[in-house]
This record gives C-alpha cells, sequence and structure tokens, in this order.
C-alpha cells in the first residue's frame, strides 16, 4: 500500500518512547521536516529514576536526565495535542495550530490513575510528581502509600528511607498479581525488615473528613497519615484521540511492527503490543524503546523492516534489594537457582515455562540484561 | 566523538551492550568496558543508541 511522500513526520509525545521514536527516523534515513510535540515543559527523561534514584539521592537531582537529543526536531514543548484527522493528516494542538504530517507517531504515554479528585492525594507519574514528592519528604511526614505494584513499594522505599514513618496499603499481597509469589515475598519481607506496615484490604477509597483526607478500607479501618500518595496503576492517554476510532478499549492496537496503519504508529505506553498473551501493554522504560525503534523504521521502510521480538526487561530497586527480570512477569511456583541458592538471598534464577519462553531474575545479582536474556532461552 | 562513562552511575543493566555490542560490553564482574571509547562515522549513531538506553544516563556521547 502506497503511503505517498514522506516529507513531514509529527511525533506526539516526548517521553523515551517519543524521543527514541525521533532519533530511529533519522537513523532510518528520514531526513525530512521532523516535529516532537511534548505537553511537558521539560526535555525527555527518565521516568524509572523518579521512583528510585531521584527519591533517595540526597542533593543529586540529575538522576534523571538524559543525555541531550540528537536528532534536529522542531521541539514543541508545554503544548498538548487534542486531535488527530487521520484523513487530512492534521495534528490539532492546544494552541490552535494544525500540524500537517506524512507519518504520525503517537507517544503520549499514560499518566496515573487516581483515586479521588482530592488535591491531597499524591500520584507519582512525571518529574513534577517526583519533585514535589521530595520536597514535601523533607519534614519526615508520616506517609500512607496505597497501591502494592512495584511503583507503591519504590515509594514506601523512598519514603523510608527518608525517615518517614510508612504504611502501604495493597488490595491483597504487595507485588504478587506483578511479580509472582516468590519474588514478590522476597520484597515484602525486606519491607517489613526495613519498618513498613503493610495493610492488606479488598478495596481502599479516599475521603475528606473535616480538615483532613483519610484512606478507608473496606473492611472498615480508617487511615490518616500527613502525606497521601497513591500508586494504583496508569491510564493510557488516549482522549485526544477519541474521534478517530483508534482507542477503542482505551489503549492502541497495533500490529507487530507498531503500526496502527502504514502511516500511524502508537508506542510506549499506549500502545497493546502481541504478546504471548494476547495484545497487551507493556509499559516499561526498555518496552517503550524497543516499540518505538521498530515503529519508527517500519513508517521509513515498511514492511521491509523487521517486527517486534520481544522479551520485556523490567527492574526494581527497593527496601534495599534490586532485582532485574526478563520475560513476561509474573512469575509463578519456586525457580530454579543457576546461582545462589533458595532463602532470597542474592540468586540467580529461571522460571522455565512450557510454550518454551522462559523467564530469568537476578535479585542483588550484577548481571548484564544480555547474558539474563540468554539464560532464558537455554531454560 | 568519545563515549564518556559515569561510572558511579552506571547499575549494570547492559541495555548499552544491547544497543551496542560493538562498543562496550559488561565483564564478569557486571561493570561496563568501553571496547571503543573514540567513535565516527556510523559508531556515533550506535554510541547515541547506546547513551540512550541507559535508564540512568551513565553514557554520554562528547
Amino acid at each position: 500500500m502506497s503511503t505517498g511522500t514522506l516529507d513531514r513526520v509529527v511525533v506526539v509525545g516526548n517521553g523515551i518512547a517519543g524521543l527514541t521514536a525521533a532519533d530511529t527516523l533519522r537513523e532510518a534515513g528520514f531526513d525530512g521536516e521532523l516535529t516532537v510535540v511534548g505537553d511537558e515543559p521539560h526535555p525527555a527523561y527518565s521516568r524509572p529514576a523518579l521512583s528510585k534514584a531521584l527519591l533517595l539521592d540526597g542533593d543529586d537531582l540529575t538522576s534523571h536526565e538524559l543525555p541531550p537529543t540528537g536528532h534536529g526536531a522542531t521541539e514543541l514543548l508545554g503544548v498538548r495535542a487534542t486531535g488527530l484527522d487521520l484523513d487530512r493528516r492534521l495534528v490539532t494542538l492546544d494552541d490552535g495550530t494544525d500540524l500537517p504530517y506524512d507519518r504520525v507517531v503517537l507517544a503520549t504515554g499514560s499518566r496515573a490513575r487516581r483515586l479521588s479528585d482530592l488535591p491531597e492525594e499524591l500520584t507519582l507519574r512525571g518529574l513534577d510528581d517526583a519533585l514535589a514528592l521530595r520536597e514535601r519528604l523533607v519534614d519526615r511526614p508520616s506517609v500512607v502509600v496505597v497501591g502494592g505494584g512495584p511503583l507503591g513499594m519504590e515509594i514506601a522505599s523512598g519514603c523510608l528511607t527518608a525517615g518517614c514513618r510508612v504504611t502501604l496499603v495493597s488490595q491483597g499481597a504487595p507485588l504478587i498479581l506483578q511479580l509472582g509469589p516468590h519474588l514478590a515475598g522476597v520484597f515484602v519481607r525486606a519491607g517489613l525488615e526495613r519498618g513498613l506496615t503493610v495493610v492488606e484490604t479488598e478495596l481502599a477509597r479516599l475521603e475528606r473528613r473535616g480538615e483532613s483526607t483519610r484512606v478507608v478500607l473496606h473492611e472498615g479501618p480508617v487511615l490518616e497519615a500527613d502525606l497521601l500518595v497513591s500508586a494504583v496503576g496508569d491510564l493510557p492517554n488516549t482522549e485526544w484521540l477519541a474521534d478517530t476510532g483508534l482507542a477503542a478499549k482505551g489503549a492502541i492496537a497495533v500490529d507487530p511492527r507498531g503500526l496502527v496503519r502504514p502511516d500511524v504508529a502508537a508506542v510506549g505506553d499506549l500502545a497493546a503490543v502481541r504478546t504471548p498473551n494476547g495484545p497487551r501493554r507493556v509499559p516499561f522504560w526498555s518496552s517503550a524503546i524497543e516499540q518505538a525503534k521498530v515503529a519508527a523504521r517500519a513508517l521509513v521502510r515498511g514492511d521491509e523492516a523487521p517486527p517486534l521480538r520481544f522479551q520485556p526487561y523490567f527492574w526494581t530497586e527497593q527496601f534495599g534489594r534490586t532485582l532485574k527480570a526478563v520475560g513476561h512477569l509474573p512469575l509463578d511456583g519456586e525457580p530454579e537457582y543457576v546461582d545462589g541458592k533458595p532463602g532470597g538471598g542474592p540468586a540467580l534464577m529461571r522460571w522455565p515455562q512450557e510454550n518454551g519462553t522462559g523467564a530469568a531474575a537476578a535479585l542483588d545479582y550484577r548481571i548484564p540484561v544480555p547474558r539474563l536474556r540468554r539464560m532464558t532461552q537455554d531454560a | 566523538m568519545k563515549i564518556v562513562l559515569d561510572r558511579p552511575r552506571c547499575e549494570g543493566h547492559g541495555l548499552c551492550e544491547e544497543a551496542a555490542p560493538q562498543l562496550m560490553h559488561l565483564d564478569d564482574e557486571g561493570e561496563l568496558v568501553l571496547d571503543r571509547e573514540e567513535v565516527e562515522g556510523a559508531d556515533i549513531a550506535l554510541a547515541n543508541a547506546a547513551a540512550r538506553v541507559c535508564p540512568v544516563a551513565a553514557l554520554r556521547v562528547a
């Protein structure tokens, strides 16, 4: 299918997905007019660092900074896209501008899901959120974190390290859904040893009572703290695409090359890519990068470009422990030990799977990702 | 162009090695080794790709 001339590409979104797409378009030979639109005023930054090093590092406020860009795009920062016209090939911005394109990359990411509209409910998604949270931690407030996923646990860990008393509210045991029981147990134990209080609930909601805001658990108990942070998942930023019909279920389903149609790519946290478990959003750092590389090449070269070969990489640092994992999570059952032994100490582990797509994890164990990947292939 | 490693920042993820195995690798201890520091031509794009993928921004190409 011919998609006509290729003089102008618009990348909507300036996170790591949009940035990698812009870089890769250049590498693939696109030398035309490139425009990157980002709704944050900041240059692109490392989002994983926000809930890790940036919360923990004393005076170092640079752990999230990325190398300067080299793609030479016109960058429109602090501007939001409000609409996409697929027939006329126009991106509409909130300042009223229409940007014409020959190809467009949709990379507007996702935002924190919230439990309320109360301003006391903090979330951690962007750089401004992280800086605001850091500032609040200086006074060592008591903290309730609602959300037992990796982000909630990382935030709880950062708050504990800052000297706060921290209660983590989790729907079921923390990290079970994301990591599986073995690894979840390791990190929950590490949190408890450092003084974390974990409260399991079926459902939590936030409410304001007089001057204070509190967490009300389905089972009855009420939790109060100086600081309330929620980390209960993310929602794709696809409202601006409502008229296109591309985001019928919230996320944007893409083909194995990250394309929605030959002139439209969708990459990063808003894209549902094909996985062994069906179309899924895989909102991780290295996932966004891989998706963006594949899709940008496909926009330039079409079907000649290779499809996505996908094996997610996930890492976390919390409560003094680090995990690197390759493969699709969660990991059910007990691992095989390649190095180390059972008991939760430093170890190199793998979880063979029947369909041949094994997973491997390194706990407090320095190992390059390529080696970890090879372990999954041997499994 | 020169690849510059900020070693204290490096956490040994090794995503850079995946992006540019011709230019760098992690040794058995998980320490990053730059096999080439001076890059030119097509290798500059590779070096940039390695720097970009690092989640802790431990690499720069200057």
